[in-house]
């Protein structure tokens, strides 16, 4: 694998994409907002609700 | 195999989202009480509502202490009672059907919106706790006067309430 112009080589778990990780873990945090926001601020809290 | 630690953490992540979308749901349908609305109305012969004890005179009905039964006929264009009138602090059932096209039956801005099916009869509990009023609309398109559809819904304020429609 190794050619001329290799700078470094890395096994699996030295390759650490923490940019990739940091926007998923942004991207979960807004779901996540959304989500509470959604059921409990705008759905729970749309008052009359159905109850039977 | 050979997963990579970070995928790992993001499989686990999704997972950890996906039981606590389900259980939001689950609280939402056991603590809070929110039902759908289903077929537990059950059927009438749309053609026939004049026959039927609850539809042949639209109106609200006091059947408990602070609880109303609401029977509404939703017909092109009009919702019959209307205004729907009950006191705050009361659960109220409305029983919902059509003589004529498929209807909605949206209570503006709240949750309590169900299809109204000629044949069948819509079944919707809400608690009304407040007094204000409401608007009730038609949101499905039924016809040439749809955009006219529209009823009321008065909450009043219990001392003042009387029960106007029902001569007894
Ligand atoms: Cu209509």
């Amino acid at each position: 694998m190794s050619g001329e112009n290799t700078v470094r080589e890395i096994g699996h778990d030295e390759f650490d994409p923490y940019g990739t990780l940091a926007l998923i873990l942004i991207y979960f945090a807004i779901l996540s907002v959304m989500w509470v926001f959604m059921y409990f601020v705008e759905f729970l809290g749309n008052d009359l609700t159905v109850l039977a | 195999m050979n997963i990579h630690n970070y995928e790992k953490l993001w499989l686990v992540l999704a997972m950890v989202m996906i039981i606590g979308f389900i259980s939001t749901v689950v609280y939402g349908a056991t603590a809070v009480g929110i039902e759908m609305v289903n077929d537990e109305g059950g059927t009438i012969d749309s053609t026939a509502l004049e026959e039927d004890d609850r539809f042949a005179e639209p109106r609200v009905e006091r059947v408990g202490d602070n609880e109303y039964e609401a029977y509404v006929v939703a017909r092109q264009f009009i919702f019959e009672p209307d205004p729907i009138e009950i006191p705050a602090n009361s659960t109220l059932t409305f029983y919902v059907t059509s003589p004529d096209v498929i209807h909605g039956f949206e209570v503006v801005g709240t949750n309590a919106n169900a299809m109204v099916i000629p044949g069948e009869v819509t079944e919707l509990t809400v608690e009304l706790n407040e007094p204000g009023e409401y608007g009730i609309l038609c949101n499905e398109y039924c016809g040439g006067g749809h955009h006219t559809m529209e009823g009321k819904l008065i909450v009043q304020p219990e001392d003042e309430f009387e029960q106007g429609g029902n001569d007894e």
